[in-house]
Protein backbone atom coordinates (compact mmCIF):
# COMPACT_ATOMS: atom_id res chain seq x y z
CA UNK A 1 0.00 0.00 0.00
CA UNK A 2 2.78 2.26 0.57
CA UNK A 3 3.50 3.42 -3.19
CA UNK A 4 -0.39 4.03 -3.39
CA UNK A 5 -0.10 6.12 -0.64
CA UNK A 6 3.48 7.87 -2.20
CA UNK A 7 1.29 8.66 -5.38
CA UNK A 8 -1.59 10.14 -2.91
CA UNK A 9 0.15 12.82 -2.15
CA UNK A 10 0.41 13.31 -6.08
CA UNK A 11 -3.13 13.11 -6.02
CA UNK A 12 -4.12 16.06 -4.93
CA UNK A 13 -4.57 17.42 -8.31
CA UNK A 14 -7.84 15.70 -8.34
CA UNK A 15 -10.88 16.68 -6.54
CA UNK A 16 -11.12 16.39 -2.99
CA UNK A 17 -13.49 12.97 -1.90
CA UNK A 18 -15.03 11.38 1.44
CA UNK A 19 -13.37 8.35 2.53
CA UNK A 20 -16.23 6.49 0.99
CA UNK A 21 -14.64 8.01 -2.44
CA UNK A 22 -17.76 10.36 -3.06
CA UNK A 23 -17.66 13.95 -3.69
CA UNK A 24 -17.10 16.18 -0.41
CA UNK A 25 -19.00 18.77 -2.92
CA UNK A 26 -20.34 17.94 -6.32
CA UNK A 27 -19.88 21.42 -7.35
CA UNK A 28 -19.59 22.93 -10.98
CA UNK A 29 -15.85 23.00 -11.68
CA UNK A 30 -15.98 19.15 -9.52
CA UNK A 31 -18.52 18.01 -12.50
CA UNK A 32 -16.17 19.89 -15.06
CA UNK A 33 -13.06 18.19 -14.53
CA UNK A 34 -14.72 15.03 -13.64
CA UNK A 35 -16.16 15.14 -17.29
CA UNK A 36 -12.70 16.43 -18.75
CA UNK A 37 -11.12 12.98 -17.21
CA UNK A 38 -13.93 10.74 -18.46
CA UNK A 39 -13.76 12.07 -22.10
CA UNK A 40 -10.19 11.60 -22.15
CA UNK A 41 -10.67 8.29 -20.91
CA UNK A 42 -13.40 7.36 -23.48
CA UNK A 43 -10.91 8.97 -26.41
CA UNK A 44 -8.60 6.37 -25.55
CA UNK A 45 -10.83 3.67 -25.31
CA UNK A 46 -12.41 5.19 -28.71
CA UNK A 47 -8.98 4.63 -30.51
CA UNK A 48 -8.44 1.58 -28.91
CA UNK A 49 -11.67 0.20 -30.29
CA UNK A 50 -12.55 -1.03 -26.94
CA UNK A 51 -16.54 -0.29 -25.97
CA UNK A 52 -16.83 -1.86 -22.48
CA UNK A 53 -14.18 -1.29 -19.94
CA UNK A 54 -16.25 -2.42 -16.68
CA UNK A 55 -18.67 -5.70 -17.17
CA UNK A 56 -16.76 -7.83 -18.53
CA UNK A 57 -13.21 -9.22 -17.12
CA UNK A 58 -11.67 -9.20 -20.80
CA UNK A 59 -12.68 -5.78 -21.01
CA UNK A 60 -11.65 -4.32 -17.44
CA UNK A 61 -7.98 -5.95 -18.30
CA UNK A 62 -7.71 -4.89 -22.04
CA UNK A 63 -8.42 -0.99 -20.77
CA UNK A 64 -6.42 -1.31 -18.16
CA UNK A 65 -3.69 -2.21 -19.69
CA UNK A 66 -4.06 0.09 -22.72
CA UNK A 67 -5.94 3.31 -20.90
CA UNK A 68 -5.16 2.78 -17.64
CA UNK A 69 -3.42 6.30 -16.97
CA UNK A 70 -6.49 7.57 -18.19
CA UNK A 71 -8.47 5.51 -16.07
CA UNK A 72 -6.89 6.31 -12.83
CA UNK A 73 -7.41 9.78 -13.25
CA UNK A 74 -10.92 9.27 -14.02
CA UNK A 75 -11.11 7.72 -10.80
CA UNK A 76 -9.13 10.58 -9.17
CA UNK A 77 -11.60 13.83 -10.68
CA UNK A 78 -14.95 11.43 -10.18
CA UNK A 79 -16.58 10.02 -7.46
CA UNK A 80 -16.48 6.37 -7.87
CA UNK A 81 -20.13 5.63 -8.19
CA UNK A 82 -19.88 8.16 -10.94
CA UNK A 83 -16.51 6.00 -12.72
CA UNK A 84 -18.88 2.59 -12.75
CA UNK A 85 -22.47 4.74 -13.97
CA UNK A 86 -20.50 6.38 -17.03
CA UNK A 87 -18.52 3.50 -17.57
CA UNK A 88 -21.92 1.29 -17.83
CA UNK A 89 -23.66 4.43 -19.50
CA UNK A 90 -21.31 4.20 -22.25
CA UNK A 91 -21.73 0.63 -22.97
CA UNK A 92 -25.59 1.51 -22.97
CA UNK A 93 -25.41 4.11 -24.80
CA UNK A 94 -23.82 2.40 -28.00
CA UNK A 95 -26.45 -0.68 -27.48
CA UNK A 96 -28.98 1.91 -27.79
CA UNK A 97 -27.16 3.64 -31.02
CA UNK A 98 -27.15 0.41 -32.58
CA UNK A 99 -30.15 -1.01 -32.08
CA UNK A 100 -32.20 2.42 -33.33
CA UNK A 101 -30.02 2.25 -36.30
CA UNK A 102 -30.62 -1.76 -36.91
CA UNK A 103 -34.44 -0.83 -36.36
CA UNK A 104 -34.17 2.06 -39.12
CA UNK A 105 -32.04 0.24 -41.35
CA UNK A 106 -35.09 -2.72 -41.72
CA UNK A 107 -37.48 0.32 -42.05
CA UNK A 108 -38.99 0.33 -39.21
CA UNK A 109 -39.65 3.55 -36.70
CA UNK A 110 -38.39 4.33 -33.39
CA UNK A 111 -40.14 6.68 -30.75
CA UNK A 112 -38.63 6.25 -27.37
CA UNK A 113 -41.95 7.17 -25.24
CA UNK A 114 -41.80 10.49 -23.95
CA UNK A 115 -44.19 13.24 -22.72
CA UNK A 116 -45.78 15.34 -25.95
CA UNK A 117 -43.86 18.41 -26.91
CA UNK A 118 -46.01 21.89 -27.08
CA UNK A 119 -48.08 21.42 -30.57
CA UNK A 120 -48.04 17.86 -30.68
CA UNK A 121 -51.07 15.51 -30.31
CA UNK B 1 -85.56 101.82 -69.65
CA UNK B 2 -87.52 103.45 -66.13
CA UNK B 3 -89.99 100.87 -66.40
CA UNK B 4 -87.71 98.21 -65.80
CA UNK B 5 -85.44 100.35 -62.94
CA UNK B 6 -88.99 101.12 -61.15
CA UNK B 7 -89.76 97.32 -61.40
CA UNK B 8 -85.98 96.32 -59.68
CA UNK B 9 -86.47 99.51 -56.73
CA UNK B 10 -89.88 97.87 -56.36
CA UNK B 11 -88.11 93.93 -56.23
CA UNK B 12 -85.36 95.56 -54.33
CA UNK B 13 -87.87 97.34 -51.43
CA UNK B 14 -89.86 93.79 -51.78
CA UNK B 15 -86.76 91.72 -51.16
CA UNK B 16 -86.45 94.21 -48.32
CA UNK B 17 -89.26 94.85 -47.21
CA UNK B 18 -90.50 93.39 -43.26
CA UNK B 19 -92.31 90.20 -44.25
CA UNK B 20 -89.04 89.38 -46.50
CA UNK B 21 -86.71 90.30 -43.79
CA UNK B 22 -88.63 88.20 -41.60
CA UNK B 23 -88.91 85.29 -43.83
CA UNK B 24 -84.99 85.51 -44.13
CA UNK B 25 -84.33 81.91 -42.70
CA UNK B 26 -86.93 80.22 -45.08
CA UNK B 27 -85.91 78.84 -48.48
CA UNK B 28 -85.07 80.41 -51.02
CA UNK B 29 -87.84 79.49 -53.34
CA UNK B 30 -90.66 80.63 -51.04
CA UNK B 31 -88.43 84.51 -50.76
CA UNK B 32 -89.08 84.55 -54.98
CA UNK B 33 -92.55 83.86 -54.36
CA UNK B 34 -92.46 86.69 -52.05
CA UNK B 35 -90.59 88.86 -54.06
CA UNK B 36 -93.09 87.76 -57.22
CA UNK B 37 -96.49 88.77 -55.36
CA UNK B 38 -94.72 91.97 -54.00
CA UNK B 39 -93.58 92.90 -57.48
CA UNK B 40 -96.69 91.98 -59.03
CA UNK B 41 -98.28 94.44 -56.52
CA UNK B 42 -95.74 97.01 -57.68
CA UNK B 43 -95.78 96.59 -61.35
CA UNK B 44 -99.45 95.82 -62.07
CA UNK B 45 -98.84 92.85 -64.42
CA UNK B 46 -96.23 94.75 -67.02
CA UNK B 47 -94.72 92.44 -69.10
CA UNK B 48 -91.07 93.77 -69.16
CA UNK B 49 -91.14 93.84 -65.73
CA UNK B 50 -91.97 90.32 -65.25
CA UNK B 51 -89.54 89.10 -67.44
CA UNK B 52 -87.02 91.33 -65.70
CA UNK B 53 -88.64 89.32 -62.56
CA UNK B 54 -87.83 85.89 -64.58
CA UNK B 55 -84.65 87.11 -64.90
CA UNK B 56 -84.04 87.58 -61.05
CA UNK B 57 -85.90 84.44 -60.47
CA UNK B 58 -83.64 82.32 -62.67
CA UNK B 59 -80.62 84.08 -60.99
CA UNK B 60 -81.75 83.01 -57.75
CA UNK B 61 -83.14 79.57 -58.85
CA UNK B 62 -78.87 78.95 -60.07
CA UNK B 63 -78.36 80.45 -56.84
CA UNK B 64 -80.07 77.74 -55.07
CA UNK B 65 -79.07 75.02 -57.67
CA UNK B 66 -75.14 75.58 -57.22
CA UNK B 67 -75.71 75.94 -53.48
CA UNK B 68 -77.12 72.42 -53.48
CA UNK B 69 -74.86 71.58 -55.83
CA UNK B 70 -71.96 72.84 -53.28
CA UNK B 71 -73.47 70.27 -50.56
CA UNK B 72 -74.08 67.31 -52.74
CA UNK B 73 -70.17 67.24 -53.99
CA UNK B 74 -69.57 67.62 -50.16
CA UNK B 75 -71.83 64.56 -49.27
CA UNK B 76 -71.08 62.14 -52.52
CA UNK B 77 -67.71 62.78 -53.38
CA UNK B 78 -67.67 59.04 -54.97
CA UNK B 79 -69.21 60.74 -58.05
CA UNK B 80 -65.90 62.13 -59.24
CA UNK B 81 -65.06 58.07 -59.29
CA UNK B 82 -68.21 57.51 -61.63
CA UNK B 83 -66.63 55.91 -64.66
CA UNK B 84 -67.47 58.03 -67.62
CA UNK B 85 -66.61 56.16 -70.61
CA UNK B 86 -67.50 52.45 -72.24
CA UNK B 87 -63.89 51.62 -72.21
CA UNK B 88 -63.44 52.64 -68.29
CA UNK B 89 -66.68 50.50 -67.66
CA UNK B 90 -65.04 47.78 -69.83
CA UNK B 91 -61.92 47.30 -68.09
CA UNK B 92 -63.53 47.52 -64.78
CA UNK B 93 -66.22 44.94 -65.68
CA UNK B 94 -63.47 42.84 -67.02
CA UNK B 95 -61.91 41.66 -63.77
CA UNK B 96 -65.20 41.14 -62.01
CA UNK B 97 -66.23 42.16 -58.44
CA UNK B 98 -62.60 41.07 -57.71
CA UNK B 99 -59.88 43.91 -57.06
CA UNK B 100 -56.78 44.64 -54.73
CA UNK B 101 -58.66 45.81 -51.83
CA UNK B 102 -61.46 42.98 -52.19
CA UNK B 103 -58.55 40.24 -52.28
CA UNK B 104 -56.62 41.96 -49.56
CA UNK B 105 -59.62 42.11 -47.37
CA UNK B 106 -60.45 38.59 -48.32
CA UNK B 107 -57.02 37.32 -46.72
CA UNK B 108 -56.27 39.57 -44.03
CA UNK B 109 -59.86 38.49 -42.74
CA UNK B 110 -59.14 34.96 -43.43
CA UNK B 111 -55.55 35.22 -41.48
CA UNK B 112 -57.36 36.81 -38.61
CA UNK B 113 -59.72 33.81 -38.09
CA UNK B 114 -57.36 31.57 -38.51
CA UNK B 115 -55.14 32.91 -35.58
CA UNK B 116 -57.81 33.68 -33.33
CA UNK B 117 -59.52 29.65 -33.31
CA UNK B 118 -55.79 28.44 -33.59
CA UNK B 119 -55.45 30.46 -30.32
CA UNK B 120 -58.52 29.39 -29.02
CA UNK B 121 -58.00 25.71 -29.65
CA UNK B 122 -54.90 26.14 -27.93
CA UNK B 123 -55.99 28.01 -24.94
CA UNK B 124 -58.79 25.18 -24.35
CA UNK B 125 -56.18 22.34 -24.53
CA UNK B 126 -54.48 24.05 -21.85
CA UNK B 127 -57.23 24.39 -19.98
CA UNK B 128 -58.08 20.56 -20.40
CA UNK B 129 -55.06 19.09 -19.17
CA UNK B 130 -55.14 21.52 -16.23
CA UNK B 131 -58.11 21.07 -15.38
CA UNK B 132 -57.63 17.24 -15.51
CA UNK B 133 -56.39 16.85 -11.71
CA UNK B 134 -59.13 19.43 -9.93
CA UNK B 135 -62.22 17.99 -8.41
CA UNK B 136 -63.19 15.20 -6.55
CA UNK B 137 -61.88 11.49 -8.33
CA UNK B 138 -59.14 12.64 -10.41
CA UNK B 139 -55.88 10.93 -9.61
CA UNK B 140 -53.64 13.59 -7.39
CA UNK B 141 -50.26 14.37 -8.38
CA UNK B 142 -48.79 16.30 -5.31
CA UNK B 143 -49.84 17.06 -1.55
CA UNK B 144 -49.10 18.12 1.95
CA UNK B 145 -45.37 18.21 3.01
CA UNK B 146 -43.51 19.59 5.68
CA UNK B 147 -40.22 20.14 4.72
CA UNK B 148 -37.17 22.74 5.01
CA UNK B 149 -35.56 24.78 2.50
CA UNK B 150 -32.19 25.35 1.87
CA UNK B 151 -31.92 27.90 4.82
CA UNK B 152 -33.21 25.84 7.68
CA UNK B 153 -36.59 27.56 7.51
CA UNK B 154 -39.60 25.10 7.38
CA UNK B 155 -41.06 24.70 4.12
CA UNK B 156 -44.78 23.37 3.66
CA UNK B 157 -47.12 22.73 0.40
CA UNK B 158 -48.99 26.08 2.14
CA UNK B 159 -45.85 27.86 0.76
CA UNK B 160 -46.04 27.08 -2.49
CA UNK B 161 -50.51 29.04 -2.45
CA UNK B 162 -50.95 32.15 -4.50
CA UNK B 163 -47.67 31.04 -6.98
CA UNK B 164 -47.56 28.57 -9.84
CA UNK B 165 -44.47 26.44 -8.60
CA UNK B 166 -42.00 24.52 -10.91
CA UNK B 167 -41.07 21.07 -8.77
CA UNK B 168 -37.84 19.13 -9.52
CA UNK B 169 -36.93 15.93 -7.47
CA UNK B 170 -33.27 15.86 -8.15
CA UNK B 171 -30.02 14.89 -5.87
CA UNK B 172 -26.67 16.90 -5.61
CA UNK B 173 -24.75 13.84 -6.53
CA UNK B 174 -26.16 13.32 -9.31
CA UNK B 175 -23.83 12.65 -12.15
CA UNK B 176 -24.88 14.03 -15.46
CA UNK B 177 -28.51 14.76 -15.79
CA UNK B 178 -29.61 16.81 -13.30
CA UNK B 179 -27.30 19.42 -13.67
CA UNK B 180 -28.02 19.50 -16.13
CA UNK B 181 -31.70 19.71 -16.03
CA UNK B 182 -30.95 22.44 -13.14
CA UNK B 183 -29.14 24.38 -15.96
CA UNK B 184 -31.95 24.21 -17.96
CA UNK B 185 -34.23 24.93 -15.17
CA UNK B 186 -32.51 28.04 -14.87
CA UNK B 187 -33.24 29.22 -18.23
CA UNK B 188 -36.65 28.39 -18.03
CA UNK B 189 -37.36 30.07 -14.99
CA UNK B 190 -35.65 33.40 -16.35
CA UNK B 191 -37.93 33.47 -19.49
CA UNK B 192 -41.38 32.83 -17.86
CA UNK B 193 -40.14 35.26 -15.02
CA UNK B 194 -39.40 37.80 -17.76
CA UNK B 195 -42.68 37.36 -19.62
CA UNK B 196 -44.81 37.07 -16.34
CA UNK B 197 -42.95 38.60 -13.75
CA UNK B 198 -42.25 36.54 -10.58
CA UNK B 199 -44.85 34.24 -10.12
CA UNK B 200 -43.38 31.17 -10.21
CA UNK B 201 -41.53 29.20 -7.59
CA UNK B 202 -38.22 26.97 -9.05
CA UNK B 203 -38.22 24.11 -6.07
CA UNK B 204 -36.04 21.42 -6.06
CA UNK B 205 -36.86 18.71 -3.79
CA UNK B 206 -34.05 16.66 -2.80
CA UNK B 207 -34.28 12.48 -3.09
CA UNK B 208 -31.03 12.29 -0.68
CA UNK B 209 -31.99 13.74 2.14
CA UNK B 210 -28.75 11.85 3.97
CA UNK B 211 -26.23 13.71 1.94
CA UNK B 212 -28.06 16.96 1.25
CA UNK B 213 -28.34 19.31 4.13
CA UNK B 214 -29.82 22.12 3.36
CA UNK B 215 -26.06 24.05 3.53
CA UNK B 216 -25.32 21.34 0.61
CA UNK B 217 -28.31 22.30 -1.25
CA UNK B 218 -27.42 25.78 -0.81
CA UNK B 219 -23.67 26.14 -2.01
CA UNK B 220 -25.29 23.68 -4.52
CA UNK B 221 -28.19 25.46 -6.01
CA UNK B 222 -26.41 29.03 -5.92
CA UNK B 223 -24.44 27.57 -8.67
CA UNK B 224 -27.44 27.09 -10.73
CA UNK B 225 -29.93 30.34 -9.92
CA UNK B 226 -29.69 32.31 -6.90
CA UNK B 227 -34.07 31.94 -6.37
CA UNK B 228 -33.70 28.11 -6.78
CA UNK B 229 -35.27 26.56 -3.58
CA UNK B 230 -33.88 23.53 -2.48
CA UNK B 231 -35.76 21.66 -0.26
CA UNK B 232 -34.63 18.38 2.23
CA UNK B 233 -35.72 16.98 5.49
CA UNK B 234 -35.75 13.48 7.31
CA UNK B 235 -36.17 10.38 5.21
CA UNK B 236 -39.56 9.73 6.04
CA UNK B 237 -40.54 13.36 5.43
CA UNK B 238 -38.71 12.86 1.54
CA UNK B 239 -40.67 9.89 1.18
CA UNK B 240 -43.66 11.18 1.95
CA UNK B 241 -43.56 13.77 -0.35
CA UNK B 242 -42.22 11.78 -2.92
CA UNK B 243 -44.92 9.39 -2.92
CA UNK B 244 -47.40 12.17 -3.39
CA UNK B 245 -45.91 13.22 -6.29
CA UNK B 246 -45.67 9.95 -7.73
CA UNK B 247 -42.07 10.16 -7.93
CA UNK B 248 -40.16 7.02 -8.09
CA UNK B 249 -36.45 6.87 -6.17
CA UNK B 250 -34.07 4.40 -4.80
CA UNK B 251 -32.26 6.00 -1.59
CA UNK B 252 -31.29 3.42 0.35
CA UNK B 253 -32.74 4.81 4.02
CA UNK B 254 -29.86 4.61 6.13
CA UNK B 255 -26.30 5.33 4.67
CA UNK B 256 -22.92 5.49 6.35
CA UNK B 257 -21.72 9.40 6.17
CA UNK B 258 -19.60 9.89 3.55
CA UNK B 259 -20.69 6.54 1.39
CA UNK B 260 -20.64 7.06 -2.56
CA UNK B 261 -23.98 5.89 -4.05
CA UNK B 262 -26.24 6.99 -6.81
CA UNK B 263 -29.56 7.76 -6.40
CA UNK B 264 -32.41 6.38 -9.24
CA UNK B 265 -35.26 8.99 -9.73
CA UNK B 266 -38.08 10.38 -11.65
CA UNK B 267 -37.01 13.06 -13.92
CA UNK B 268 -39.84 15.17 -14.68
CA UNK B 269 -40.67 18.63 -14.01
CA UNK B 270 -43.78 19.21 -12.04
CA UNK B 271 -46.18 22.14 -12.59
CA UNK B 272 -48.38 22.75 -9.95
CA UNK B 273 -50.83 25.90 -10.06
CA UNK B 274 -51.30 28.82 -7.28
CA UNK B 275 -54.33 26.53 -5.66
CA UNK B 276 -51.49 23.40 -5.28
CA UNK B 277 -52.97 20.89 -8.23
CA UNK B 278 -50.51 19.71 -10.77
CA UNK B 279 -51.72 21.12 -14.09
CA UNK B 280 -48.51 19.78 -16.31
CA UNK B 281 -45.21 17.39 -16.27
CA UNK B 282 -42.50 18.52 -18.28
CA UNK B 283 -40.05 15.94 -19.11
CA UNK B 284 -36.44 15.93 -20.55
CA UNK B 285 -37.20 16.09 -23.93
CA UNK B 286 -37.94 19.50 -23.67
CA UNK B 287 -35.96 22.55 -24.61
CA UNK B 288 -35.68 25.27 -22.17
CA UNK B 289 -37.69 27.43 -24.93
CA UNK B 290 -40.89 24.88 -25.27
CA UNK B 291 -40.71 24.19 -21.17
CA UNK B 292 -40.58 27.72 -20.93
CA UNK B 293 -44.11 28.52 -23.57
CA UNK B 294 -45.95 25.82 -21.77
CA UNK B 295 -45.16 27.35 -18.29
CA UNK B 296 -45.91 30.80 -19.20
CA UNK B 297 -48.87 29.86 -21.37
CA UNK B 298 -50.76 28.41 -18.28
CA UNK B 299 -49.77 31.44 -16.33
CA UNK B 300 -51.17 33.78 -18.51
CA UNK B 301 -54.21 31.33 -18.74
CA UNK B 302 -55.10 31.62 -14.91
CA UNK B 303 -57.74 34.21 -13.67
CA UNK B 304 -57.80 34.34 -10.21
CA UNK B 305 -54.92 36.14 -8.84
CA UNK B 306 -51.02 35.62 -8.36
CA UNK B 307 -48.84 36.37 -5.76
CA UNK B 308 -46.29 38.45 -6.92
CA UNK B 309 -44.02 39.48 -3.55
CA UNK B 310 -41.78 36.23 -2.42
CA UNK B 311 -42.80 35.21 1.09
CA UNK B 312 -39.87 36.95 2.57
CA UNK B 313 -41.53 39.86 1.60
Amino acid sequence: MGWLWGSGSIDDSGVKKTQGGAFESPSRSNRKQCYAARDAFFECLDKNNILDSINSKAGREKSASVCGQFDQEFEKNCAHSWVEYFKKQRVVNYQREQTIKRIESQGGEITAPQLPLPGQK
Amino acid sequence: MSTPSRCMAAATRGLISPPAARAAHRTVASRTSNLVASSRKATGGNTACLRELQRIQNGNRKITSSSQGQTRTFSQSASRNKLKTIDQIRARNKGGPFNLTASILFVVAGAGMWAYFTYEKERMARKRIAEQTKGIGKPKVGGPFQLVDQDGVPFSNEDMLGKYSLVYFGFTHCPDICPDELDKMALMYDKVVEQCGKVLLPLMITCDPARDTPKVLKEYLSEFHPEFIGLTGHYDKIKETCKAYRVYFSTPSSVKPGEDYLVDHSIYFYLMDPEGDFVEAIGRNFTADQAAKVIADHIKDWEKPLKKETRWQ
